[in-house]
């Protein structure tokens, strides 16, 4: 095991030097302190090798140490795809590389980079989808060679969750700017949410360096974060992202197994800015880095990131950072500044006097390395000549850190899915955010301030505008005058070709230069095109590295300038996330009804009706058929009990509620006497069958509907949308819940009903077939329906739903006599099948109109209108296409499934809708549209069947059952 | 999340609204040609610009009108359907009537 | 001791009976309510997070032109506004969902009576004035402590802390994705929100909230220490 050497403090501003930890890389244990991230603590060991790359398998360590890049994914057990740099370290974690064959350090693909001239751009995907399905072949060959990870399949799900958070002002980043903007706006009177991704505020704060003298901007870090941390105005998010943003600054943000759902009335966007790598030949060594990781390693986690290091600026920060370096005891072997001179002169001398070389106009055109390439070893260092050029030789520098920094581009992402489009200023060769929506303010660097001052007077402007829209209005006290002026930080041609390549513009997809101009020389000008010929910016850096230099390269290739190029945009999310995010404690709202309990307790085998659970029928799974033929024997000679709870129910009161009923259904309402219900058929505006059910009505301005368990919702809202524009005089009432209800089935049903009902005449002339009371149903309160749905006689009984429990108890008490069971769904599907009764929206579909069901009786042509009335007669006008039949079929012949389809010839004429065998007809029956010629009763129409086998099956007429319906008016 | 403001229920998330479709003015059922009556039922203008839509905050069960820009996606205004339908609709019988 | 009190005993039963196995249950009109479970105080735990069912406490909804009259005349004070509640003198509380409907809720105080009763003596006659079985159709749930907005926000999309949603303040909104209606009645003393929703849905209400709950270490609870604040 190794043992970590780290800088003494103040370095190491997230570790704890108490608390060692041990864990494993590889199959080697090593050491690092709590605080550390996976990627810190294996630097801390000398461990650079973390990954390969995705394409050519070229070693690779971290890059920005900041999570922006895909060097440092990592395998954890139960996790792939992890990134080294953010995840903290923990006890004995068991971390692998990813990406290899063999072992990280001694990839067998590592040869692949030397085929990299045979592997163009675009190479995949012209290469191997021809000829046609060979794609599927070669895929996953592919896909291991390329893969990203590894699943666990035994993992076992963590709770996750999701919370609404709201507040006034969200600042997105707590480095200068958004702690600044955070304190002003909670001075102002706002209720702020600081979002922050890492462990401690300060941003930048913590591991930049503003000046020479780097105290002063030091102390006012510690007492912005001091204020910050004790205002009761601010609440902080520490460890969290914020992943997107969405329409009036709805903000997903992640902090560990929990998705805050964030709504803001403004949103300040402080995200900083992304350093930019510089492109030129093996720029992807480990050892090669950005210039701030490598001060984020010495400042937040004491590591020293080498022993001799080179710098490459095309700003004055490189400077700044090489005075790091060197003070933390790293030999600084030079600086290389692509530029003529820094902006501030007193670098060069403060560097100098260091013994520090400065090589200004230049460039590492080519970094070095040993056999293997697991670590830089040096660079060669040319002068640059014109844009891109550099001169015919050089000179060799030997380092074992190299430092890279062409310039900052926005952290633009959130505030381009806010709408925002980058605009590139050439002459400054630095992006703008144009186009913010309002209440949207960006602040820091991401708004290209850079220096301090103009850091924390850009988080104060922004606060003052989140508070003037808020009313907490605040006196503008930062103009754009008030600003310094910025010295320019990009260096507008950090990018250096070199003859023999692997100058990497994408790291994530292994594209050089080349790559990207061999696209544009496909014809593909356009950047959006580009990316998706040649996958760049596609990789878990989302374009964060290279869709600067891409734009750059697109459009030197065609002629243009960047600010017409322009770049490409970003979409949510801004880091990968996981499902379980997203998903969060999975919310699968389930209705029960009053009677629930019961059936469980007597055994009910559960299905979901809508989001209704109902009992399918009685008994254990693999005896559904025998269970249900019971049942249903039992509903014919004996007496049965379902619930029907689920049933929709509406009320419809108030003067006009006939009108109402008449002007939504396809009946006539308007006469329809007290005391007796009416089948009800809704069609829609188009004339297709929506519902069905059956008006009851219990006074001349009080009807009870019925509605379709499923269709009862949509009903309702659509009754309440055309009285919106009607105007009746009617008050409607959804009552679905509030009523439990049962169908009390069979022949006894009126002795059991007799037991328990003695305020109503239940003789069959006192409350015939189809007649409606309200009645006492032991001691309760109910309406009775005379009912014939499955084809017996039958009462509905509907009570308030605190007594559907009691009511149910009562009967099958009161049944026990007459040998009552209870019979679930799939049973009465069954004896309604048998009568030939249609369920909408199992035997109908989005087409079917009342023609093609034989539902002509059911409307009334006289009335003036009703909906879907224009439409019913015109298509009643047509030839009729297909219409639904009864079909029937020997017992023992191969039984036709819900879908199966109707045939004519070798074309597709209709669907089987219904099929189930009756015991009581000892036949196969079913419900199936044919074609209109096929529908005469006495014919023939073929089914296939499962595996294909067509079976014809006799057109019959409906009912099947009880022809004469003498059963259900008894 | 985009925001709907509800006249009853003030602004909420959209998520809680269902759309109800454009407003649309039905022709005479009675007196209309077949081809008018078809578009009524079937076509929709989907034009760029503001449309008035049918929206309905789903827990009260409250249908509203809302103005809204096709392009911006911007909710201009939000009213209660009295505004526009402040009297009782009625259908007059079908001119030519034949007997049940 | 009562442990002879069932449920089943009773023709009202709330759908949440099965919840209270081994509380210690009293009257509540013709059904029973929790009093408490176990032997213990229940008022720390109502102070910091508990959940009470409510489903047998009497409710009642108007609706239509002629409800405010009809409610004033019995002499209720209603809201001036809809989305708003206030509370009677007696305890009951009266809140206004829209421009013409009403939901009255029972006082614990006379165990809901004078509710039950309106609902018991109204007539459908020829004013527009619709009873609304919310009894029948909505379960009731009181969700009481100082953490309740906060497991509120887990579940729900509507700002529900007492600087944006006070005393008073009525949401018909969704939360666990079912509708509810959301009704701030608390007080400086004990916060509390009546959460009304769907009856069928009340089991999957009561876990979703319990869920939202355990990291509060929230707890169902009975009435006995609302009644005795």
């Amino acid at each position: 095991m190794t043992s970590p050497s780290r800088l003494p403090a103040p370095m190491g501003l997230l570790i704890d030097r108490d608390r060692p930890l041990h864990f494993e890389f590889d199959g080697t244990r090593y050491q690092g302190f709590a605080g550390d991230s996976i990627a810190s603590a294996l630097l801390g060991n000398g461990r650079w090798l973390l990954s390969r790359s995705f394409k050519y398998h070229r070693p690779r360590g971290p890059l920005s140490m900041a999570g922006q890049d895909a060097n440092s994914l990592v395998q954890l057990p139960s996790e792939p795809n992890v990134l080294a740099d953010m995840h903290p370290l923990q006890a004995d974690l068991a971390v692998t590389g990813q990406n290899f064959s063999g072992s990280l350090t001694k990839d067998r693909d590592a040869f692949l980079g030397h085929f990299s001239r045979f592997m163009p751009v675009g190479f995949y995907y012209r290469s191997f989808y021809k000829p046609k399905g060979m794609w599927k072949v070669w895929e996953p060959l592919i896909r291991k060679k390329a893969g990203l990870g590894v699943l666990d399949l035994d993992f076992r799900p963590e709770y996750h969750d999701k919370a609404f958070l709201f507040t006034d002002v969200a600042v997105v980043g707590a480095g200068p700017a958004g702690l600044q903007a955070a304190l002003s706006a909670a001075e102002g009177g706002a209720r702020v949410l600081l979002i922050e991704q890492q462990p401690i505020l300060g941003g930048a704060l913590n591991w930049a360096r503003f000046a020479i003298d780097d105290e002063p901007a030091h102390r006012l870090g510690q007492e912005l974060c001091a204020a910050v941390e004790s205002h009761p105005n601010i609440r902080i998010l520490r460890e969290a992202t914020c992943n997107a943003w969405f329409s009036d600054h709805f903000l997903p943000v992640i902090q560990g197994n929990r998705l805050y759902k964030v709504r803001a009335r403004e949103c300040i966007v402080a995200a900083g800015a992304f350093d930019q790598p510089v492109v030129f030949r093996n720029n992807d060594l480990p050892g090669i880095m950005l210039t701030s990781a490598a001060q984020r390693l010495m400042k937040l986690y004491a590591v020293k990131p080498g022993q001799r290091a080179l710098l490459l600026t095309g700003n004055d920060d490189g400077y700044l950072a090489a005075l790091d370096l060197h003070e933390q005891g790293v030999e600084v072997a030079a600086l290389v500044d692509m530029r003529a001179q820094p902006n501030d002169g007193s670098l060069l001398t403060a560097l100098r006097s260091r013994g520090i070389a400065c090589h200004l106009s230049s460039t590492v055109y080519e970094a070095l390395h040993g056999k293997g390439m697991r670590h830089v070893s040096g660079a060669e260092v040319r002068r640059i000549q014109a844009q891109g050029q550099v001169a015919d030789s050089g000179l060799r520098i030997d380092c074992d850190l190299l430092c890279m920094s062409a310039g900052y581009m926005p952290v633009y992402q959130l505030l381009c899915q806010a709408g925002a489009t980058l605009s590139y200023r050439d002459e400054e060769a630095a992006f703008t955010l144009r186009g913010l929506p309002a209440g949207l303010e960006v602040a820091g660097s991401v708004n290209g301030r850079h220096l301090l001052d103009n850091v924390l007077r850009d988080g104060r402007r922004a606060a003052a505008a989140a508070l003037s829209r808020l009313d907490l209005a605040q006196a503008g006290n930062s103009e754009a005058k008030d600003f310094l002026a910025e010295p320019r930080v990009n260096f507008d041609w950090p990018i250096f070709a070199h003859p023999k390549g692997k100058e990497f513009v994408d790291f994530d997809e292994d594209l050089q230069v080349r790559d990207i101009i061999n696209a544009t020389r496909h014809g593909y000008r356009d950047v959006q095109l580009v990316k998706r010929f040649s996958t760049v910016g596609m990789g878990p850096s989302q374009g964060r590295h290279s869709a600067l230099p891409t734009a750059r390269l697109v459009a030197q290739a065609t002629g243009r300038s960047v600010s017409e190029t322009g770049v490409t945009t970003a979409r949510p999310p801004f880091v990968a996330e996981k499902l379980a995010h997203i998903a969060g404690r999975g919310f699968d709202p389930a209705r029960q009804t009053p009677m629930h309990q019961r059936h469980l307790e007597a055994g009910a085998k559960m299905m979901p009706a809508g989001i209704w659970q109902r009992p399918a029928f009685y008994g254990p799974t693999e005896q559904r058929d025998a269970c249900m033929q019971a049942e249903a024997r039992h509903v014919r000679e004996k007496v049965g009990l379902i619930d029907v709870s689920t049933l929709g129910g509406l009320d419809v009161r108030g003067p006009d509620a006939a009108e109402l009923l008449n002007r939504l259904y396809t009946f006539a309402f308007l006469k329809q006497p007290v005391g007796r219900s009416r089948y009800a058929l809704m069609t829609g505006e188009d004339g297709v069958v929506i519902d069905d059910g059956v008006c009851a009505r219990f006074a001349d301005n009080h009807f009870y509907v019925t509605a379709t368990t499923s269709g009862v919702d949509r009903i309702y809202q659509q009754m309440l949308k055309w009285n919106a524009q009607w105007r009746l005089d009617v008050d409607i009432t959804n009552v679905t819940a509030a009523l439990a209800a049962v169908n009390l089935a069979g022949p006894d049903a009126r002795k059991v009903l007799e037991r328990l009902c003695s305020d109503v005449d239940l003789s069959p002339a006192g409350f015939p077939y189809l007649g409606v009371r309200l009645a006492t149903v032991a001691g309760i309160p109910a309406r009775l329906l005379r009912v014939g749905f499955v084809g017996e006689l039958g009462y509905e009984i509907h009570v308030p739903a605190r007594f559907g429990e009691a009511l149910w108890d009562a009967l099958m008490e009161a049944g026990k006599a007459f040998d009552i069971r209870p019979f679930g769904v799939e049973t009465q599907r069954l004896l309604r099948l048998e009568k030939g009764h249609l369920i909408i929206s199992q035997d109908t579909d989005g087409m079917t109109h009342p023609a093609e069901i034989d539902m002509g009786w059911a409307i009334a042509r006289n009335k003036p209108f009703f909906v879907g009335k224009r439409s019913v007669q015109i298509l009643e006008a047509q030839p009729l296409k297909r219409k639904l039949v009864g079909f029937s079929l020997a017992a023992e012949a191969r039984k036709p499934l819900e879908g199966h389809l109707v045939l004519k010839g070798d074309d597709i004429s209709g669907n089987v809708t219904s099929c189930e065998y009756s015991q009581t007809l000892g036949r196969i029956i079913g419900l199936a549209y044919c074609a209109a010629d096929q529908a005469t009763p006495g014919g023939q129409i073929p089914i296939r069947v499962e595996g294909g086998e067509v079976v014809l099956a006799e057109v019959v007429r409906l009912p099947f059952f009880d022809p004469d319906n003498t059963r259900q008016e008894l | 999340m985009k925001i709907m403001p509800c006249p009853l229920n003030g602004p909420r998330n959209i998520s809680e609204f269902t759309y109800g479709g454009e407003l649309k003015q039905m022709p005479d059922p009675a007196s209309c040609s077949d081809a008018e009556w078809a578009d009524y039922v079937f076509n929709s203008d989907n034009r760029a610009g503001v449309v008035t839509e049918w929206w309905m905050h789903t827990a009260s069960s409250y249908w509203f009108l809302a103005e809204r820009h096709t392009v911006s996606d911007q909710i201009i205004r939000t009213f209660d359907p009295k505004e526009l339908f402040n009297r009782r609709i009625e259908f007059s019988a079908p001119a030519t009537e034949t007997p049940a | 001791m009562m442990t002879s009190l069932q449920a089943s005993q009773c023709l009202e039963r709330s759908p949440l009976y099965r919840r209270h196995a081994g509380a210690t249950l009293g009257r509540l009109g013709d059904s029973l309510v929790v009093s408490r479970y176990g032997a213990d105080d229940e008022h720390a735990q109502l102070q910091r997070c508990a959940l009470i069912d409510l489903c047998n406490l009497p409710r009642v909804g108007f609706r239509g032109a002629a409800a405010a009259d009809y409610l004033r005349e019995r002499g209720y004070q209603l809201p001036d506004a809809p989305n708003r509640a206030l509370t009677q003198s007696d305890g009951s509380q009266v809140a206004r969902l829209s421009q013409n409907e009403y939901l009255l809720l029972g006082s614990l105080r006379d165990g809901g009576a004078r509710i039950a009763a309106e609902e018991r003596n109204w007539q459908f006659g020829a004013s527009a004035n619709y009873l609304l079985p919310r009894q029948d159709s909505h379960a009731w749930l009181r969700l009481t402590g100082e953490h309740a907005c906060a497991v509120m926000a887990k579940l729900c999309g509507v700002d529900l802390r007492p600087a944006a949603f006070g005393t008073g303040a009525v949401a018909q909104t969704s939360a666990a994705r079912i509708n509810v209606i959301v009704i701030n009645l608390g007080d400086e003393a004990l916060p509390c929100l009546q959460i009304l929703c769907d009856r069928a849905s009340a089991n999957y209400l009561w876990d979703a909230l319990l869920d939202a709950m355990a990291e509060f270490d929230g707890r169902p609870a009975g009435i006995d220490a609302l009644l005795q604040r």
